[in-house]
């Protein structure tokens, strides 16, 4: 596991237990000892599950409540009625994230350096063919590289990339690369990497059910656990592959979702 | 560059160039060994529209399991051609998993015109088919592909039988990737193509760029959208989550679904992506979007006759 770079952790040695026996204790009598423990495994994984968590969560203000993977075409078109067809269609939106957008996201995540995420970012402008899926890519990502390099101030790295490319005209700015650079960065492996970009896409297109009224807030989530195995099947069929090999794996969601600037109501931007 | 295209020339199956005589497009080279056979007959476009016309054959009418057919294509400078099939590309059964394999790599020239516009491919049961298309091109070169395949005899209820179907197009412009496209239909335990596709029986892609064909793009954008637009509705307040008991009348989604996006930098390409449900309706699709092709090809593609 990479450690990212400098950081410095206060932690708050609690003596109680030990000394238990021997000291007459007071509840409020805390020995508080302030320590550097950069080089500390232990501490250093906990301290990582925070920012791993808030990565994670939707309330970082990414602004990808506002994309619905197609659901809301998928919805007008008449290919998903009931709750029923909810489960079928994050699954196939779940595939084709895996088979077209993983690799992105893995390549970035293997090397977070500038010249690799030029690279990816320039391939993938040329690979999302839908100009739908495409702007969705460059909002979230643009609005997913503004919040981390204002959260994790410690990555230096993570300041340069972005001070060097802002306002650049070479770069769009993609979601799955800049996700991948960024776990890269804060230290996850490569699997939880992948696997918790899976996650947020299925975290999203429930979410987006369930504003659309398709399925209420306590299904959604019974849903969201019982596709998980199916998550985890398509994480494990496409992880760690090439660019090269990134393929689509749903022509008809890929064409309904095309079609979404055609809705004339609609309550989402994808 | 040169070393790198005489190399693939040498290795083809079907080597084909069109270059400017006296003023007009013609083929100047065309070889081709079995399985394919190229076919550049004179007498489709009237002899004063100057473009070149090739038909892309195959013994049998279809690929087997196991064959490998490539083909290098040439389009000079200010040229003009079309390359079509005279039928739709019948892959036949896999045997021993041995792949169909179907590769082309095409240059075209500076204010050049390239259109590839064939019948579909059609997977018969447990086929397995691999296409790759690599095209490069420069910022005034016109292009124009149609990419499409059936769920197999589907009158005759083949429907989504075959084992493995991957297209690959790529668009290269002067050594930058373009356009990089790749759809892959795999039979899978878990979720069937069938199911995938719902009742659909046709995926197309229509692939337009290039400034000769501006006017086609702008044209076939406002009518899918138009066509689009009257189709996709809200869901009614009567159904959604709130209906307890079945809606008596199944929800029909639509028998045709179109939509373009845009690409490139300078949004000088145009890609439509269709589902049908009958391939005659992607005929008509065609026929009406790509008529206005005949001013430069000499004739209407995908023409009812």
């Amino acid at each position: 596991m990479k450690v990212a770079q400098s950081i410095h952790l206060l932690s708050m040695e609690c003596d109680y237990p030990a000394s238990k026996k021997n000291k007459l204790t007071h509840p409020m009598d805390i020995d508080c000892t302030v320590k550097e423990e950069a080089t500390d495994a232990g501490s250093t994984n906990q301290h990582f599950h925070w920012s791993q968590w808030q990565l994670l969560d939707s309330i970082l203000p990414t602004g990808g409540f506002a994309h619905s993977y197609g659901l809301e075409a998928g919805m007008q078109s008449r290919m998903v009625n009931r709750p029923e067809d909810l489960g079928p269609f994050v699954v196939q939106v779940l595939e084709n994230t895996g088979s077209l957008l993983l690799p992105f996201v893995y390549c970035a995540s293997k090397s977070p350096d500038a010249a690799t995420w030029v690279k990816l970012d320039q391939l993938l402008e040329a690979t999302l063919t839908n100009e739908v899926s495409r702007k969705a890519s460059m909002s979230q990502g643009s609005a997913l590289l503004r919040v981390a390099a204002s959260v994790f101030t410690e990555i230096q790295t993570l300041q340069d990339l972005r001070q060097t490319f802002l306002g650049s005209k070479n770069l769009s700015f993609h979601h799955a690369p800049i996700f991948g650079l960024i776990c890269g960065l804060v230290g996850f492996d490569h699997e939880t990497t992948q696997r918790a970009y899976m996650f947020i896409t299925m975290r999203d297109v429930i979410s987006a059910a369930t504003r659309l009224n398709l399925i209420g807030p306590l299904a959604a989530s019974v849903l969201q656990h019982q596709v998980a195995a199916d998550a985890e099947r398509m994480l494990q069929k496409w992880r760690d592959r090439g660019v090269e090999a990134a393929t689509q794996t749903a022509p008809l969601l890929d064409a309904l979702q095309g079609c979404h600037a055609y809705m004339f109501s609609r309550l989402f931007c994808s | 560059m040169a070393g790198l295209a005489a190399a693939v020339e040498a290795a083809a199956t079907g080597v084909l160039r069109v270059e400017k005589v006296r003023g007009r497009s013609a083929v100047t080279r065309c070889f081709a060994k079995y399985p394919l056979k190229l076919i550049a007959p004179s007498k489709v476009a009237p002899a004063s529209c100057g473009a070149a016309w090739i038909y892309a054959i195959t013994y049998g009418g279809g690929i087997v399991s196991g064959d490998r057919i490539s083909c290098a294509v040439t389009v000079g400078d200010a040229c003009t051609a079309a390359m079509t099939t005279q039928s739709s590309t019948k892959v036949y059964k896999a045997v021993d998993s041995k792949c169909s394999e179907q590769v082309l790599e095409a240059r075209v020239g500076k204010d050049a015109l390239l259109a590839l516009i064939p019948d579909p491919v059609t997977c018969f049961s447990t086929a397995r088919y691999h296409q790759k298309q690599v095209f490069h091109v420069f910022t005034d070169s016109n292009l124009v592909i149609v990419d499409w395949f059936t769920s197999g005899r589907y009158e005759s209820g083949e429907k989504w039988k075959f084992s493995f179907y991957k297209s690959i197009n790529h668009i290269i412009l002067e050594d930058q990737p373009l356009f990089i496209d790749s759809v892959l239909l795999e039979e899978s335990s878990n979720c069937s193509i069938a199911d995938r596709m719902q009742g659909y029986n046709v995926v197309a892609m229509v692939v337009l760029l290039g400034p000769k064909l501006k006017h086609i793009q702008d044209q076939m954008q406002d009518e899918v959208k138009k066509m689009m637009s009257v189709q996709l509705r809200p869901p009614t307040s009567a159904g959604g989550r709130y209906t307890s008991r079945p809606q008596p009348l199944c929800p029909q989604m639509p028998p045709l679904i179109a939509s373009c996006s845009p690409f490139g930098r300078m949004g000088t390409g145009m890609v439509a992506r269709i589902t049908a449900v009958s391939t005659e309706s992607v005929y008509s699709f065609l026929r009406h979007h790509l008529a206005a092709l005949e001013s430069f090809l000499g004739a209407s593609p995908y023409s009812a006759s």
